[in-house]
């Protein structure tokens, strides 16, 4: 009985940790944020940094046009992801299928990878005009590397004693890329999936800052321009709620096809 | 009564896995004397790890008690009675071979001159000067457990506590690092508790073989090595050699 | 010597022939199908090769107001994501409350704040030290968390067994094991720290490389060459401090398994 009463203390001791403490972290600063602690502390005005009721606000009225445009900016960091990490998995594959002049490939794919976003976005509207396709193909460039990069990582790790046993069997490379390489790949094509999620929708909403007449990043911009802070904010948490979801679908699937990893066995 | 010695008295210890309690050592009583070198010799699962743990005290065991030169193993171990060498060498990626072994002289605020002084004999020692600006990855594993062998002798402890050493080395490596192990325990004077599953290597070293057998763990066997000192590489292959280690492997199976 | 010769020529190869169908690209599009803006869309490479160097200083000058800000921030960010690690790695109630919300900052686009810490800060120095700081801390502290997280038992148990105090162990065991971590989360950031500094300068500031790319991208073809120099220059700026962080990595933690070098007799 005592033990019981001590295991359901512990749980409880281990929710308030898990759960509660984080909520109570998260529900004091925006209560502190309400109350205008922060623009007293640092001097700063309402029209500066609108109140969380105020965004409440501003995000309800505007859900129908937010969430138009959460779709518009979805579209292209969905499209452009998908693109980008399949020109990064074909380069990672290039690389490991002519090791010695894939390499270079992949060292050229890092090199675009420093170009600012910011410095694609301009270009990219020279190139394909300010409609979507500008932006999806800063997406695309923005998701290569991570993609590329991770791929070979996971193409290449292949434990040697498996790759004897293929050897063995007096396999074709084909088949050791079919059997082998693509099967250990799938957990980093997941990480940079994971990766991608996040730098996908930054390509897309920075990219929209400067040249485009839609999406979340072009109101988040002119919202800001025009000294609309409020909706500002609510483009940001449509943003971040978007982010999440996108994130976590992305994760689910990860748990759904990579059950056999070594990573994921550990953790059940 | 036993001052430079260990006195293990009616030591039990017991762990709570998920379902049910788990004796890993029952009622262990042992007595080690100044200078003496000792095997805890076993299979896998019949507690010399965990009383050669509870020795240094990073485990408490459930029953018992246990001294150390005459003081509990937490008093042994805050003044640094012992040194201790585990199964993996346990170096510091980032610290050089010499770092290393002043480790310990370091947490103990001994001055940098002194220190480097010493590290540069213990290195003599194990006969790795050459290597002391290198880091650790530049050296062969049997190399390694010299440096984590050297870093347990760098506070001159009065006893030395070797958790199977020497067993993720290759037979060759092994029987050279027997050798000079028993060379370093000549010169330091030290009483040695060497943890191993392997009858040779506890036959070949010690004074005398704590034999333990598992489920659960106790002591089942004491055996004097009579063989003379000091040892020698052909004394393994000498019939008495072979005659203890029939004793030590009969022993295991009576029991 | 025959092993970097080996690495870099295929290298080489790629860049050259890049260079010459870009360059071909842009003659066939200036002169047989002579669309509009051919040089703004893809210019002669001489031509803007030609255009940084005459505009070298300028864009040195611009260049360094960025570098230093994106760096500033950087560094900052780095203190407080180490500081926020070592908080979470001594208490669990800080970890719990604080580590869902860096979880939660990997899933979601900060750098869209950008527009609005400027609306708040108002100060454009200010502006891009905070707004990099605030995209370093995130992976930092991720990262070195993960760090002095994976220590392994023994060496942990090797301290314990030398009593030393808890200070020590820091010092000496989880720290040192925390900064591989600490340098992955820099080199996450490193690249975006600059991107964040550029916007922030595209928002309205007065000087810094993003305001010149701007200013010549609205003046239109005749200042092409200009543009493309400073897209030119803010690549080398990113590549620069990678190449930057990487090379304090490799002088801070040289044991690295990455940087060991094959050496000892073994």
């Amino acid at each position: 009985m005592a033990t019981i009463r001590y295991k359901s203390k512990q749980l409880a001791m281990r929710a308030l940790k898990q759960y509660i403490m984080p909520i109570l972290a998260g529900v004091l600063f925006i209560w502190l944020w309400q109350q205008q602690i922060f623009h007293k502390l640092f001097n700063i005005r309402l029209h500066q940094l609108p109140l969380p009721s105020r965004i409440w606000d501003t995000f309800k009225d505007n859900i129908e046009l937010l969430l138009s445009y959460t779709r518009y900016t979805m579209t292209e960091a969905l499209i452009g992801m998908l693109i980008g990490s399949l020109i990064g998995f074909g380069v990672a594959t290039i690389a490991t299928a002519w090791p010695k002049w894939g390499s270079g490939g992949l060292l050229l794919i890092a090199a675009l990878n420093a170009v600012p976003i910011i410095a694609l976005a301009p270009i990219m509207n020279l190139w394909f005009s300010d409609g979507l396709g500008s932006r999806i193909a800063v997406v695309t460039v923005t998701t290569m590397a991570a993609m590329a990069f991770n791929a070979h990582k996971g193409l290449n790790s292949v434990d040697p004693n498996a790759l004897d046993l293929m050897h063995s069997y007096g396999s074709s490379s084909f088949q050791v890329f079919r059997y082998l390489r693509l099967t250990n790949s799938l957990p980093y094509v997941f990480t940079a999936l994971k990766i991608n999620a996040t730098a996908s929708m930054i390509g897309a909403i920075v990219s929209e800052f400067f040249f485009s007449s839609g999406g979340l990043g072009y109101l988040l911009s002119n919202s800001i321009k025009v000294a609309k802070m409020s909706m500002g904010w609510a483009c940001i948490l449509m943003a971040a709620v978007a982010g999440v979801i996108f994130y976590m679908v992305i994760e689910k699937a990860e748990k759904w096809s990579v059950k056999w990893h070594s990573s994921q066995r550990n953790m059940l | 009564m036993n001052p430079a010695g260990i006195e293990v008295k009616n030591v039990s210890m017991s762990y709570q896995s998920e379902s049910s309690e788990v004796l890993a050592v029952k009622e262990v009583s042992l007595s080690i004397g100044k200078g003496e070198f000792v095997s805890l010799l076993g299979p896998s699962g019949c507690g010399k790890t965990t009383l050669l743990r509870m020795m240094a005290d990073l485990l408490t065991p459930t029953n018992g008690s246990i001294e150390i030169a005459g003081q509990s193993t937490r008093q042994a171990r805050l003044s640094q009675k012992y040194g201790i060498v585990f199964q993996n060498p346990t170096l510091y990626d980032w610290r050089k071979v010499k770092d290393n072994i002043t480790l310990p002289l370091e947490l103990k605020k001994v001055p940098k001159a002194e220190r480097e002084r010493k590290a540069l004999e213990l290195l003599e020692l194990v006969g790795l000067e050459k290597f002391k600006d290198k880091y650790p990855w530049q050296l062969s594993g049997g190399m390694q457990q010299r440096i984590a062998i050297a870093r347990a002798l760098a506070m001159e402890p009065e006893i030395l506590l070797m958790d199977e050493p020497f067993s993720a080395l290759d037979e060759f490596s092994r029987e050279r690092l027997n050798e000079e192990l028993l060379a370093i325990w000549k010169k330091t004077n030290s009483t040695v508790v060497f943890v191993t599953h392997s009858i040779s290597e506890s036959v070949f070293l010690s004074d005398r073989v704590f034999v333990l057998s598992p489920h659960p763990g106790r002591l089942s066997a004491v055996v004097d090595i009579t063989l003379p000192r000091p040892r020698t590489k052909e004394m393994r292959n000498s019939p008495e050699f072979y005659k203890l280690i029939t004793q030590i492997r009969d022993s295991f199976e009576g029991s | 010597m025959k092993r970097i010769k080996d690495r870099l020529l295929p290298s080489l190869a790629w860049l050259f022939s890049l260079l010459v169908i870009w360059q071909l690209v842009s003659w066939y599009l200036l002169e047989v199908k002579e669309t509009t803006l051919a040089q703004s869309k893809v210019p002669y490479i001489h031509e803007v090769v030609h255009t940084l160097f005459t505009y070298g200083l300028t864009l040195l000058q611009e260049g360094w107001s960025t570098f230093i800000n994106a760096g500033a921030g950087l560094l900052l960010g780095t203190a407080v994501g180490a500081i926020l690690a070592i908080l979470m790695s001594l208490s669990t109630w800080a970890e719990k409350t604080v580590f869902p919300y860096v979880i939660l900052s990997q899933m979601i686009p900060v750098l869209g704040l950008a527009p609005i810490i400027y609306g708040i800060v108002h100060d454009e120095n200010w502006s891009r030290v905070i707004i990099a700081a605030y995209i370093t801390f995130f992976p930092v502290s991720l990262n070195m968390l993960k760090g002095i997280r994976s220590v392994s038992p023994g060496s942990l148990e090797l301290m314990h067994s030398y009593a030393a105090n808890r200070w020590s162990i820091y010092w000496k065991l989880l720290l040192p094991n925390g900064l591989p971590g600490l340098f992955n989360g820099l080199k996450i950031a490193a690249p975006l720290a600059v991107t964040a500094a550029i916007l922030v300068e595209m928002m309205g500031a007065r000087h810094g490389i993003g305001v010149i790319m701007l200013r010549n991208l609205y003046y239109g073809p005749s200042n092409t060459y200009m543009f493309w120099s400073t897209v030119v220059a803010s690549a080398l700026l990113g590549i620069a401090n990678y190449l930057l962080v990487q090379l304090i990595e490799r002088i801070v933690t040289p044991w690295q398994p990455a940087f060991r070098t094959k050496g000892g007799d073994n």
